[in-house]
């Protein structure tokens, strides 16, 4: 099967104003195949935050390009969607108006993009919330509006930057699950990173470890855990072997000085 | 009693600010009857209710509507233009760097100076009226916007701007989205201090620009020895002045439902 | 932005610089080739350059900002003294600022320059008039914002350094100085502004000496070389005083920079 998609060799390095250039991407290549749930973990500053913003049409490569579904990523478009780390909401915002923002956007009138929006807002646990602004929400919540906000243009592939980092240990199982139930429901392609061996093997069908930048493929792993997986599996014996097969491929990556 | 305390001390803030300039006012109206004021000083002193007095009477003869029609249209032409030209000016010097490199030096100096140092240049090129003064308004309002909106748009959250770029927004949802509700702090308070410099203009533009409105009223009566006028004219411009600063908050408060709290600006 | 080996700093200053002294090109070529030059309309940047030189040999210039300076400092100085400790006061007793806060507030919202005519009738064109009106307008600034700042001292600071076995005079020097400072501070930088303005409009009014005197007086002469540089005098000495204290601001505080604007 093609994959859904797919890079050549990608190049990126950053000339920032009296610094010298970074090369934050170099030779780094990916395939993803519709409906797959990846997982991107590597060392702080290797360029994953890079790729993914790559990926979403933000930052043009150097040399290399992309390709999804046979067509060549030349910006953004409403095929692929971000959840950001830092949560990125509107702060003079509504819910609600958060939520709208990527239909809004694309020229959607109300009457057509309400209802969808209510929908999603229902989906992730935030009925009741639709008048509330951002300050008004706890962490959790604000990753909810951020995910509403990903899911309301439908796009095919979610692009999540680190999402879950800002929670505590408990919302961040809560969400991983509702994560791990929305994603079975629409059958997105789901590019997930994230610095948690934990997170990635539970919820992932492969796993890419990157190296140290500039940051390029150092393996992939193929995670042949059965789903839905509920929260027990994570205490299996099967579970701990692939989280230090994990572990033992990225620890070399991992500059102890930084 | 105790009901009474417990009153007085939900409304002390109010009580105690009232009560002081009560008690400023009865001061200053008793002063001529307790001492003896030296014989200069005597030809000047007015007491309040002299003052109230004659600004009740230039109120109700009309003798004061037309010059206050004429310093309140100084003053909202001066402060629209000054709005016109800022916003718009300080969008673009906020995106583009090498522009506001360029146009730093000017706006820093001319920040910094007082406009009114331009007043006798400004009254040779528009003339003696109504025009010079709304220049001076102009001028003094345009500085303290011009910066804040560009402050404003210098200071976006890159986060936000990705955000809504990467749902495709082109340059101008951009600014409409993301660039302008986020400087609306920095405007609102850039227009509090465009306020006052737009007051500041008329009453200094009227001195010594004009021979309409409420400054040159003012202007007239002192060089006439009518001290009376000369505070009713004050108080005038005082009522102005918190009302616009009123205005502007409510503004503010419209404008800044989504913030956590009011940013305390002085 | 950076062009080989110049820094962006280097940059940002020879874009500003190149401005600038384009502006004076600029102008001094266009009311030579393309307008013509009526001399009691505008001048140019060559007429100015001689004004300066026999503004400053006749030793006028000096003169002029010796005549100004003087109120100014005396009226300055004197919002400094009254202003702060008023400030503190107000920061620090809630009753006080209670009863102060409203009066204080509406006078600084009236245009108390508007009094200028009445001062200078009162006390005269000389340096009384002018210190007291400078003093009028310099000292709001300082009343405000050293209430701002003592107000802003965090209560929880107080706390730690109480319980650190602190003194009130530490209280005073290690929490209460360093945050209030860097208000009073942009406070003196609006106060500078109003104190010109302060002065300027006194020597307007009447007024036979001083650098605002002559901005009027060659304006009336149609010296308008002189009055140019008379302009370009003053708007140097506020920028000085303006980005002399902006420095000093984040010299003294430099982790809060955005604020006090
Ligand atoms: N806009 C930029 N200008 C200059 N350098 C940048 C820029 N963005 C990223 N970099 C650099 O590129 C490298 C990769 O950054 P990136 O944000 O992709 O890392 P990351 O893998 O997401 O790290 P983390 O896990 O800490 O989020 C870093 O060294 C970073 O300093
Ligand atoms: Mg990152």
């Amino acid at each position: 099967m093609e994959p859904y998609i797919r890079s050549t060799d990608i190049t990126l390095t950053f000339t920032p104003k009296n610094r010298d250039p970074v090369t934050a991407l170099k030779d780094f290549r990916i395939e993803l195949n519709s409906g797959e749930f990846v997982s991107i973990v590597g060392p702080s500053g290797c360029g994953k935050s890079t790729f993914l913003n790559v990926l979403l049409g933000l930052l043009k490569p150097d040399m290399g390009e992309m390709e999804i579904g046979g067509k060549k990523i030349t910006g953004p478009g409403v095929e692929r969607a971000m959840v950001f780390q830092e949560f990125g909401l509107l702060p003079w915002r509504t819910v609600m108006a958060n939520v709208e923002l990527g239909p809004e956007l694309k020229g959607e009138s109300v009457a057509s993009r309400r209802p969808r929006a209510q929908e999603l807002i229902n989906l992730v646990g935030l009925t009741g919330f639709e008048g509330h602004f951002p300050h008004e929400l706890s962490g959790g919540m604000k990753q909810r509006v951020g995910l509403a906000r990903a899911l309301a243009t439908d796009p095919e592939v979610l692009l999540m930057d680190e999402p879950f980092a800002a929670l505590d240990a408990q919302t961040r199982d809560l969400m991983q699950a509702e994560l791990l139930q929305i994603w079975d429901k629409h059958k997105k392609t789901v590019l997930f990173v994230t610095h948690s061996i934990e997170e990635a093997a539970y919820l992932s069908d492969r796993v890419i470890v990157m190296t140290a930048r500039p940051g390029k493929t150092k393996r992939i792993i193929k995670i042949n855990l059965p789903r839905p997986r509920g929260y027990e599996m994570r205490l299996s014996p099967e579970f701990n072997d692939i989280k230090l097969d994990i572990w033992n491929t990225l620890k070399d990556e991992l500059n102890p000085r930084e | 009693m105790n009901r009474y305390l417990s009153q007085y001390r939900e409304n002390e803030e109010h009580i105690l600010g009232w009560g002081f300039i009560v008690l400023f006012l009865l001061a200053w109206e008793l002063t001529p009857h307790l001492v003896a004021l030296p014989k200069g000083l005597a030809l000047f002193f007015t007491t309040p209710y002299h003052i109230a007095l004659k600004l009740f009477d230039m109120v109700t003869s009309g003798e004061v509507a037309f010059h206050f029609y004429v310093s309140g249209s100084e003053f909202v032409i001066g402060l629209g233009l000054s709005i016109l030209v800022a916003l718009p000016l300080g969008l673009v010097m906020g995106r583009f760097y090498t522009l506001n490199a360029m146009f730093d030096p000017f706006v820093t100096a001319f920040n910094a100076t007082p406009r009114l140092v331009f007043l006798p240049l400004v009254v040779l090129w528009f003339g003696f009226g109504i025009w010079s003064t709304v220049v001076i308004v102009f001028i003094g309002a345009l500085f303290p916007l011009l910066i804040n909106t560009y402050e404003g748009v210098k200071n976006v959250d890159r986060v936000l701007v990705n955000v809504v770029r990467s749902f495709g927004a082109n340059e101008w949802q951009l600014m409409k989205i993301v660039v302008l509700p986020n400087s609306m702090p920095y405007i609102i308070a850039g227009l509090r201090l465009a306020i006052g410099r737009a007051i500041l203009g008329v009453v200094v533009g009227e001195f010594f620009g004009s021979d309409q409105g409420v400054g040159f009223l003012m202007a007239e009566a002192a060089g006439n020895y009518i001290v009376d006028v000369v505070f009713a004219g004050l108080i005038l411009f005082m009522g102005i002045s918190l009302v616009m600063t009123m205005a502007v908050k409510k503004l503010e408060d419209r404008l800044s439902r989504w913030r956590p709290e009011q940013v305390k600006t002085f | 932005m950076r062009f080989g080996v110049l820094s962006e700093r280097s940059v940002r200053f020879l874009l500003g610089a190149g401005a600038v002294t384009g502006f004076f090109l600029v102008w001094e070529f266009l009311l030579t080739f393309v307008f013509t030059f009526n001399p009691f309309f505008i001048t140019k940047p060559s007429l100015m350059w001689d004004a300066t030189g026999d503004l400053i040999l006749s030793g006028e210039l000096w003169k002029d900002l010796y005549i100004s300076g003087t109120p100014f400092v005396f009226g300055f100085a004197a919002a400094v003294v009254v202003g702060i400790p008023l400030g503190v006061v107000m920061g620090w007793r809630r009753r006080v600022a209670f009863a102060l806060d409203p009066f204080l507030t509406a006078l600084y919202a009236s245009p108390l320059v508007a009094l200028a005519p009445l001062l200078i009738v009162m006390f005269g064109v000389g340096i009384k008039g002018k210190t007291i009106l400078i003093f009028l307008l310099a000292v709001f600034p300082f009343i405000f914002n050293a209430f701002a700042g003592v107000r802003s001292v965090d209560t929880l600071l107080i706390n730690v350094v109480r319980s650190l076995g602190g003194k009130e005079r530490d209280l005073y020097f290690k929490v209460i100085l360093p945050s209030t400072l860097p208000y009073i501070v942009a406070g003196a930088r609006i106060a500078i502004g109003r104190g010109i303005v302060g002065i300027i409009v006194g020597e307007f009014y009447a007024a036979s000496e001083g650098i605002g005197h002559a901005l009027i007086w060659f304006g009336d002469m149609y010296q308008l070389g002189h009055m140019f540089v008379c302009i370009l005098v003053l708007m140097i000495v506020a920028v000085i005083f303006t980005v002399g204290l902006r420095k000093a601001e984040l010299a003294i505080a430099p982790w809060r920079t955005q604020e006090t604007r």
